[in-house]
């Protein structure tokens, strides 16, 4: 019997890319991408496939040594370790932006070393001004340009209006379900919610929208949902693609109820403005108010208001904060973000890695006692 | 530690630059109790300082300054102990631990070098070049100091992107003119004052100068022997391109300096005696350990160009409106550098006088500058600079030429292992002169 629901989010998370090879297989065409500055809309608008680019935390990296130093973002240096591999091959485009030096100075040497038949970076200016918005909102034009001469064809006003709305409509699932993690205990764990999320990204936006539907209904009437834990956390950080910490956080008698991430709260949540200008739309989504530390939003802590409120809102009693080694953006505002955590007597845990999780019992006594003191 | 040496320096000028460099080096006299002083980031104009008459101080040049005087790893650690991890760039957790213990102390700490740095009322960054730049001034004034940041953020044009391409030259420079009229709007209401139109300019007038005097000295340092090693260029050449980029008297700096390397071409002086091996410098230097190149240079190698603070050739501009001047200057720069090959250089596009070469660049020095090798710094705490120099280090390769990776910090000394990299280098030697004797029988 072909699996449903969470079933299904888990085999497709555990597959990594067997749907987007399937979908080569059929004649599609797949652009990677590492970031969700590039907006994926523009490309499924353009009938192409956008796959978002995953690590493999279980894979060391090796092959890339020879094209790139060892001190660097760990999470990106593996995704292109994978690429040198071979293994993504299948993907016809690849799509970057300049989130952060790591990602903009590996553009260069991904390209270099693994052309593909269609690759472009996005820029993204530091701080938001009027003058970045607008250079943004330009460089849109431009990506969408090259997206179309990709493609073949022109992206007409109603297939991106289409495409947006798509978008928002698996972003309005995607908080429902986070809805559905408010109640004590939740209704859906935090390493499940991350699967669908993880398996969405490797999938056309209209299977990701079924899948959530799936998963929702299968959720709402679920009697098997996660037992009673001792504390509830909000899990704030750098890229995770992998639910190992996740579920190891869940293992030590925590909920992960909530989360400040790439692939979760910061992009999947909310909705992209589908007026005469979408473009003006993404900029606002995408840019202005993204909240990935890479951008400078001023020095006033308030910057961090949005991630307490996250926390109230979700009954979060603590903060695990998951950095990367090697990541200036997360690890410059650290500081900031855990004295304002402690003022709002949210307490937090920092969880450092190097994309590896080859320390995982350590974490994990550690955990322990973080559940402890918050509990 | 007592390994660790400073450089001495080869040409009389380089000797004199402190005397010479008052602006810089007796910038103290100008401060002034609660008048406006500036903290900034190298990446922004200096000429726009100048037109502001703005007292301006470089927590990158102190980071250096703390490096050379063994200081730096104090007030590191002081930054560490803060919560700022050692992943960060050291000049930054310099900067950081610095102001801390200042606030801490409620005084300038009494190890600080040079008296310390001045109470600064503004930060002015520069959102080009790397991210923590972006993040620093951030962490300084909501950790620290509540004061004022202003970051200018140019953007650069990707590898691929085609910067003659008249619509895309008209996006970036869009971007250019807004952040650097914001800038401006932001100085003339910290400072209370209006930009001097004709100081920017003359200002200007002046960097085009300079530019081409530096420019002319890199072309110089091709003779062989070489007139000019990296010793000379980090301690001489560094603090008047980033921090005095406009000043006459670094104008005059570098025209003396121009002169005395020009004489030691046409005498046939080297920086050293039997010149036997030629490098190019890759990365930031160990600025604790500046000594490390006349260490080298006793080996027989001289270092006769470097990859980082690199001028590039000049370019002309319209001064009659020295705003747009600027610019077009900014602009036509990151152009040139473009050409060369952006991509593990991408950051062009800035309103400084210095940038990074490009992989073509860099092989072609391979012949203009007669390289027998490379010796790439791979500084941990940034890397912004060192990502790519495996690239370099690969299309050197197929120049036929060899390179040497050490690795350890610009400003942090604990990750320098004297014998462990002097070792390195003789390795190094002895495998260059083994594929020279080769190429010799063949
Ligand atoms: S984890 Fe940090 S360094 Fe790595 S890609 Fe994300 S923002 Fe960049
Ligand atoms: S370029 Fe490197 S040394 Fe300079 S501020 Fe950035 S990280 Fe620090």
């Amino acid at each position: 019997m072909a699996l449903r629901g969470l079933a299904r989010a888990r085999a497709l998370y555990e597959a990594r890319d067997d749907r987007a090879r399937e979908l080569k297989a059929q004649g599609k065409r797949i652009v990677g991408y590492l970031c969700y500055f590039a907006p994926p809309e523009i490309l499924e608008a353009a009938g192409l496939v956008p796959y978002r680019i995953r690590g493999d935390i279980r894979e060391r990296v090796t092959d890339a040594d020879q094209y790139v130093e060892p001190y660097g973002c760990p999470f990106v240096r593996n995704t292109f370790d994978q690429a040198v591999k071979g293994r993504y091959d299948f993907l016809d485009g690849v799509v970057m932006a300049h989130s952060c030096d790591s990602v903009q100075r590996m553009y260069g040497i991904w390209t270099h070393y693994r052309p593909a038949a269609f690759t472009h970076m996005v820029n993204v200016p530091h701080t938001v001004t009027p003058a970045s918005e607008r250079f943004f909102h330009r460089e849109l034009g431009l990506f969408k340009e090259r997206v179309e001469a990709f493609a073949g064809a022109r992206i007409d006003d109603r297939a991106l209006e289409a495409s947006i709305d798509l978008y928002n409509r698996t972003r309005e699932l995607v908080w429902q379900l986070y809805q559905l993690r408010k109640s004590d205990p939740p209704l859906l764990s935090g390493a499940e919610m991350l699967e669908v999320l993880i398996a969405g990204g490797g999938l056309p936006a209209a299977e990701f929208e079924e899948l959530l539907r799936e998963v929702t209904a299968e959720v709402r009437s679920r009697r098997d949902g996660p037992s009673a834990k001792r504390a509830r956390l909000l899990f704030y950080g750098c890229i995770n693609d992998d639910v190992t910490l996740i579920r190891l956080v869940e293992e030590c008698s925590a909920h992960v109820v909530m989360d400040d991430t790439c692939i979760g709260a910061r992009s999947l949540l909310g909705r992209v403005t589908n007026g005469d200008d979408p473009l003006a739309g993404f900029v606002r989504y995408y840019f202005t108010g993204f909240q990935c530390p890479r951008t400078y939003r001023g020095t006033d802590r308030s910057r961090f208001d949005y991630l307490i409120h996250a926390a109230r809102q979700f009954q979060a009693q603590g903060v695990v904060l998951y950095i990367l080694s090697f990541c200036d953006p997360h690890k410059l505002d650290l500081v900031d973000v855990r004295r304002y955590l402690q003022d709002a007597g949210l307490p937090s845990l920092v969880l450092e890695d190097d994309y590896t999780l080859t320390n995982l019992e350590s974490m994990r006594t550690r955990i322990q006692a973080f559940v402890e003191m918050v509990a | 530690m007592s390994e660790l040496r400073r450089a001495q320096k080869s040409l009389e000028t380089v000797r004199r630059a402190k005397e010479m460099l008052g602006t810089f080096y007796r910038r103290h006299e100008r401060r002034r109790e609660g008048a406006p002083l500036a903290w900034c980031m190298a990446g922004i104009s200096a000429e726009l300082l100048s037109a502001f008459d703005l007292p301006w101080e470089w927590p990158e040049n102190f980071g250096t300054l703390c490096a050379a005087k063994q200081v730096a790893t104090r007030f590191c650690e002081q930054a560490e102990a803060d919560g700022f991890s050692q992943d960060l760039c050291s000049y930054l957790r310099n900067n950081l631990g610095y102001v801390s213990r200042a606030l801490e102390l409620g005084a300038t700490p009494p190890e600080a070098p040079g008296g310390g740095m001045g109470t600064p009322t503004m930060l002015l960054g520069s959102g080009g070049l790397c991210d923590p730049r972006t993040k620093w001034f951030q962490a300084l004034s909501s950790t620290y100091l509540p004061i004022p940041v202003f970051h200018i953020d140019p953007m650069s044009p990707p590898h691929d992107v085609d910067p003659r391409d008249p619509r895309i030259a008209a996006h970036y420079t869009e971007l250019l003119r807004e952040t650097v009229r914001d800038q401006v709007a932001f100085l003339e209401e910290q400072t209370g004052r209006r930009l001097d139109l004709g100081r920017l300019r003359a200002a200007l007038a002046n960097a085009q100068e300079m530019i081409a005097l530096l420019w002319e000295i890199q072309e110089l340092r091709r003779a062989v022997p070489c007139p000019m090693g990296s010793e000379d260029f980090f301690t001489g050449a560094v603090v008047p391109l980033l921090f005095m980029l406009g000043e006459r008297e670094a104008t005059e700096y570098f025209r003396c300096l121009r002169d005395e390397v020009r004489d030691r071409v046409a005498c046939s002086t080297g920086v050293i005696p039997g010149e036997r091996y030629r490098f190019l410098w890759m990365g930031i230097p160990p600025w604790y350990n500046l000594g490390f190149f006349n260490a080298v240079g006793e080996l027989g190698a001289v270092f006769p160009i470097e990859t980082v603070y690199y001028v590039g050739a000049p370019v002309e501009i319209d001064l009659s409106d020295p705003l747009e001047a600027l610019v077009e200057r900014s602009w036509k720069r990151a152009t040139w550098i473009h050409d060369w090959g952006a991509e593990v250089i991408p950051e062009n596009c800035s309103p400084s006088g210095f940038s990074a070469p490009g992989t073509r660049l860099i092989r072609q020095w391979v012949k203009d500058y007669r390289l027998d090798g490379a010796v790439m710094h791979r500084t941990r705490s940034c890397r912004a600079v060192s990502w790519g120099q495996i690239h370099i280090k690969n299309q050197l390769a197929e120049e036929g030429v060899p390179s040497l990776v050490i690795e350890s910090d610009m400003a942090d000394p604990r990750s320098w292992s004297q014998s462990v990299i002097m070792g390195q280098i003789r390795g190094f030697l002895g495998a260059v002169e083994a594929s020279r004797r080769e190429a010799a029988r063949a």
